[in-house]
Formats: C-alpha cells, sequence, structure tokens
C-alpha cells in the first residue's frame, strides 16, 4: 500500500465526514424546532383546541377552530388563483424562457419574491383593505396569494428546466404538437416534483403572520364571510403568544404545533396521493 | 441496390443557422424512394443540423432557423405554412443518444404515438406494438417483459426500442443520427440488417462515422465538410473510386 494512496483515502474520509457534520449542523435546528414546539404544542393541546371558539379574558379552556378554519379558508382562496397562476407562468418561463414576455416576467417574479411578506401587507392594504373600507378575509387571501406566487412560480421553472432537451425532441420527433410535448412529457413526468413545490409554497403562505395583520386582521369568532376580517393560526399565534396570560401562551404553543402538523400533514398526503397516482395512471389513462 | 428512381425527398439549397452561425451551407440532394442514403464526414460538419432540418426539429432549438425546400411527394415542408408536426409523423426519426421514455413501459414507449394521435383500442394498440417490435428486431427479446420500463434495456435493445417507436407512426422517411455509434458489432449488425429490411418500405437516410457500414448498406453516399456536401453518389463509386480528393482523404482515414 503506497503512501499517496494511504493520503487520498485519508481525504476521502476528512471529507465525508465534512459533508456528513455539516448535514448534522443543519438538521439540529429543524430538530430543535420540532421537539419544542412538540413538547409545548402536544401537552398544551386537546380537543377543545379544534372545537372551541376563544374564552374571554381571563377565563381558561377555549380553542382555535375560527383560526384553523381562517387559515385553511384563506390558504385555499389564495390557492385556487395564484397556483394554476403560478403553474403557467411557470411552465411558460420553461418552455418560452428566450423570448422578451418571459425575461420580463422573470425579472418581476425575482423581484416579487425579494420583496418582504410585511410590504406585501401594506401593498393588499391600500389595494383592497382601504377602497373596500374594511379589514377582509379577501384582502388577506390577496396577500397571501401574491406570496405564493413568485415561489411557485420560480419552482416550477426550475423543476421543468431539468427536463432533458433530449426527451422533448423525442417526443416532437413522433409527431406531437408542443403543447403535449409540454403536458405529458414535460408537466405529467414531474408532477411530484410540482406538487412538492406548491405544497412549499403553500406552507410559506400559511405561515404568514405580517401580510394578514392590516388585511385578514383577525376576530374572536368563527366566520366564513370574506368581506370581514378573518382568523387565522398565525396571527392568532402572535396574539397569544405576547399576551400575559399563561393560559393563551400554552394555546400560542398549541397552535403552532397544529400548524406545522397541517402543513407537514398536506405535505404528506400529497405527495403519497401523487406517487399513488403517477405508478398507476402515468401515461395509461391520460391520452386525450 | 437499388433500382428505384422515382424522387421521394428532394433537398433544395437548405442553409441552416444556430443565431449567427452558418451550420449548412446550401445542400442539394435528391432521395430516391426506397433507398437508404449515408451521410459521413467530420465531426462538426452539419451532419445532424441537416437531417435534423429534415423533420423540422432543428427549428426547436432556440435561435435556430433554416431556409430553403425540402420537397416531400411534391411538397416543400419546409415553407412556413406548412405544420411541423404533420411532418415529424411522416418523417421519423432514431437519435444518436437511445432515448426511449423514462417511467414509461416497452409496451408504451412502443406505441405511444400511436396512442397520441388518439388510438385508442388495446387490440390494434398490441398489435402495432407486436408488429414494429418485431420489425426491429426486438420482439424475440421482450415479448416477456412488454411491461418493464423501457429504460431497463441494454443500450442496443434501447436503440432497436426506439427505432420501433419512430416505425409506429408510419412514416414514409426514417432519420437516423448515428444510430449504431453506441453499439456492439452484435447489435450493429442488427441495427444494419433491419436498415435493409425497412429500405423496402421507406426511404432511410443515416448519419455514420463507420465507413464499412456506409459502403455495407448505403445506396448512395454523402461527404460533408464544414456544412458543405463536398460529394455526392452511388456508394459504390464513392468508397472504390471517389472524383474530390478530400472524400478519398477522409475515406482512407488521412483526414478528420
Ligand atoms: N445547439 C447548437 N447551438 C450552436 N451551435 C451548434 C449547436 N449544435 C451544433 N452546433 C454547431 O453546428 C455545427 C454542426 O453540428 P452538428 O451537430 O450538425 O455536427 P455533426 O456533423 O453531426 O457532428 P458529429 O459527427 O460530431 O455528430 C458544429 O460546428 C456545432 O458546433
Ligand atoms: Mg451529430
Amino acid at each position: 500500500m503506497n503512501s499517496s494512496f494511504k493520503f487520498r483515502k485519508f481525504k476521502n474520509i476528512f471529507f465525508m465526514s465534512l459533508f456528513a457534520l455539516s448535514s448534522l449542523f443543519v438538521l439540529i435546528p429543524l430538530f430543535l424546532i420540532f421537539k419544542y414546539v412538540f413538547m409545548m404544542g402536544a401537552t398544551s393541546l386537546n380537543f377543545d383546541f379544534f372545537t372551541q371558539l376563544p374564552m374571554p379574558v381571563g377565563e381558561d379552556g377555549g380553542g382555535m377552530k375560527h383560526a384553523i378554519w381562517g387559515t385553511l379558508t384563506m390558504v385555499g382562496i389564495a390557492a385556487s388563483v395564484a397556483v394554476p397562476l403560478g403553474l403557467f407562468c411557470g411552465i411558460y418561463l420553461s418552455e418560452f424562457d428566450k423570448s422578451p414576455l418571459a425575461n420580463a416576467l422573470r425579472f418581476c417574479i425575482d423581484l416579487l419574491t425579494g420583496v418582504p411578506s410585511i410590504v406585501i401587507g401594506i401593498f393588499a392594504y391600500i389595494l383592497v383593505v382601504v377602497p373596500f373600507k374594511s379589514f377582509s378575509a379577501l384582502a388577506g387571501s390577496f396577500a397571501l396569494g401574491i406570496i405564493i406566487l413568485p415561489i411557485l412560480t420560480r419552482s416550477t421553472e426550475e423543476i421543468l428546466k431539468l427536463v432533458p432537451a433530449h426527451m422533448k425532441e423525442a417526443a416532437l420527433a413522433l409527431g406531437m404538437p408542443r403543447w403535449k410535448v409540454i403536458y405529458y412529457i414535460v408537466v405529467r413526468s414531474n408532477l411530484s416534483a410540482l406538487i412538492t413545490g406548491m405544497m412549499l409554497a403553500l406552507s410559506r403562505a400559511a405561515g404568514e403572520t405580517a401580510p394578514l395583520l392590516f388585511t385578514a386582521f383577525g376576530t374572536r369568532f368563527l366566520s366564513f364571510d370574506l368581506q370581514s376580517p378573518m382568523a387565522s393560526l398565525p396571527v392568532q399565534i402572535y396574539t397569544y403568544a405576547i399576551s400575559p396570560f399563561d393560559d393563551w401562551q400554552r394555546q400560542a404553543w398549541a397552535g403552532a404545533f397544529v400548524l406545522i402538523i397541517l402543513v407537514l400533514g398536506l405535505n404528506l398526503l400529497s405527495r403519497c396521493l401523487i406517487n399513488y397516482k403517477a405508478i398507476i395512471d402515468f401515461f395509461k389513462k391520460g391520452s386525450p | 441496390m437499388n433500382t428505384n428512381t422515382e424522387t421521394d425527398l428532394e433537398v433544395k439549397n437548405l442553409h441552416a443557422w444556430f443565431g449567427q452561425f452558418h451550420a449548412v451551407k446550401g445542400i442539394s440532394v435528391v432521395y430516391p424512394k426506397q433507398s437508404i442514403n449515408a451521410i459521413i464526414g467530420p465531426s462538426g460538419c452539419g451532419k445532424s443540423t441537416f437531417i435534423r432540418c429534415l423533420n423540422r426539429i432543428h427549428e426547436e432549438v432556440p435561435g435556430a432557423r433554416s431556409e430553403g425546400e425540402i420537397i416531400l411527394k411534391g411538397v416543400n415542408i419546409n415553407a412556413p405554412n406548412i405544420d411541423p408536426v404533420s411532418i415529424r409523423r411522416q418523417i421519423g426519426m432514431v437519435f444518436q443518444k437511445p432515448n426511449p421514455f423514462p417511467s414509461l413501459s416497452i409496451f408504451e414507449n412502443t406505441i405511444i404515438g400511436l396512442k397520441l394521435q388518439g388510438v385508442r383500442q388495446k387490440a390494434k394498440l398490441m398489435e402495432a406494438a407486436e408488429t414494429c417490435l418485431r420489425k426491429a428486431a426486438l420482439w424475440d427479446e421482450v415479448k416477456d417483459k412488454l411491461h418493464q420500463q423501457g429504460t431497463s434495456l441494454s443500450g442496443g435493445q434501447q436503440q432497436r426500442l426506439c427505432i420501433a417507436r419512430a416505425l409506429a407512426v408510419n412514416p414514409s422517411v426514417l432519420l437516423m443520427d448515428e444510430p449504431t455509434s453506441a453499439l456492439d458489432p452484435i447489435a450493429s449488425a442488427k441495427i444494419e440488417d433491419l436498415m435493409s429490411d425497412l429500405k423496402k418500405e421507406f426511404t432511410v437516410v443515416v448519419v455514420t462515422h463507420n465507413m464499412q457500414q456506409a459502403a455495407r448498406i448505403a445506396d448512395y453516399t454523402s461527404f460533408y465538410i464544414l456544412g458543405e456536401m463536398i460529394e455526392h453518389g452511388l456508394s459504390s463509386e464513392i468508397f472504390t473510386n471517389p472524383k474530390v480528393p478530400q472524400t478519398e482523404d477522409y475515406i482512407t482515414g488521412r483526414f478528420g
């Protein structure tokens, strides 16, 4: 065994451990967050939390039913507009990436990604809250939609750009029209990655507090009226966490826990669904 | 040898560009029906670009364009008012690198072209798959595992799968870009046999770096340098008695 081989082996081990160590360091905060939120949150969680509205100040108990529904409603409305829009923009950017319109769009999307969420909140406030003269769920959804849009567009673009050009050419050479190539070869074969990108964008939106503070504002009641204020988990967590009451702080932890579970659960669920679907009917039933 | 003198595909003064780069410079050539036509020439001389113009895949590259006439059955298919999609169904293509669709089975890979044209009857698709896989000399090797992934095959089998896939849409011209360059001699020989079979039905245009292969199977051979066609003629003449000195240098290995 000569020494240069040993040295190479040593270098190999050295760098491998370096990479492993860095990965570990990245995992530590994630693990700590989960552990802490789980310990504080899960123990404060009870059935009432999901089924009860907040109690008047000073009384213990009550829950965040209104905020859970509020978050689901507003994220749902935001997603129903921003997800198709983001997907289409992403597909456009990846498939027609050299056109001047695509460059302009990409530039705007990049700018939008960089805008702090509080600024997006102010923007929604001026655009929706001021003219309608009321905080509203609609304004909140609008702000969340603007959060989702650039994230989803860019993730879609990046994912679809990974499809090798020779795959598209193979499909084009068979006489498939461009849109079928995009749909079957580019989009369908990357469905699970696209869904992951979408869930990430939705998770971001579901966890945002700043854009909701002066758009949807908050309420103590369960409301599905889009034109009036609506509670949301992040805002409720924020209000309770800075309150002086023990019980509210406890509930804030529970809220944080539920928020994480909600986002994680949605993510896992959608992936399972998609993987199953992708295996079962990839190209099988799908011909137009 | 090919005795058919009927023209199937004629190219008149074809130019192709990548942005500012002039890759194919005024090629004119006639491909008779049911013939095998080889294109040889040093690397980078524009062989791939040329055949990619013929099925109008070239224009899919950003910034690329082509000019000139490509006449298929009397119609100039390189005109702006012609839909490239319908052209590509008549002019099939096999690429240099085997490129079956990943995550599609062997069966699905074979009939995907038909399927996306709207053919749905299972029996019909199955029949087409068998016919095409037989033509591509792959049937016996895959008939028991049609539902395995196309990418699970060996490189040579994948290439034959891609040939079957191209045949399934029933083209009248088949373009092949170095179809055997990644294959071992046995698989290459199978594909050469296949080409000789195919020419009964198709006009084949094949790019190759293998002189012996061109001499063996091609009725006509063209020699390209730097985007220009230096010489074109019967293979028997090009390989025994080339008229242009560069051709002789190239085929005897003194050039490129
Ligand atoms: N996508 C592209 N963008 C710009 N230039 C290109 C592109 N593809 C090819 N070219 C250039 O066009 C010329 C012809 O390329 P082509 O691929 O047709 O060569 P070829 O004869 O097929 O070579 P080989 O035998 O190596 O496959 C080359 O000089 C190459 O650099
Ligand atoms: Mg080439």
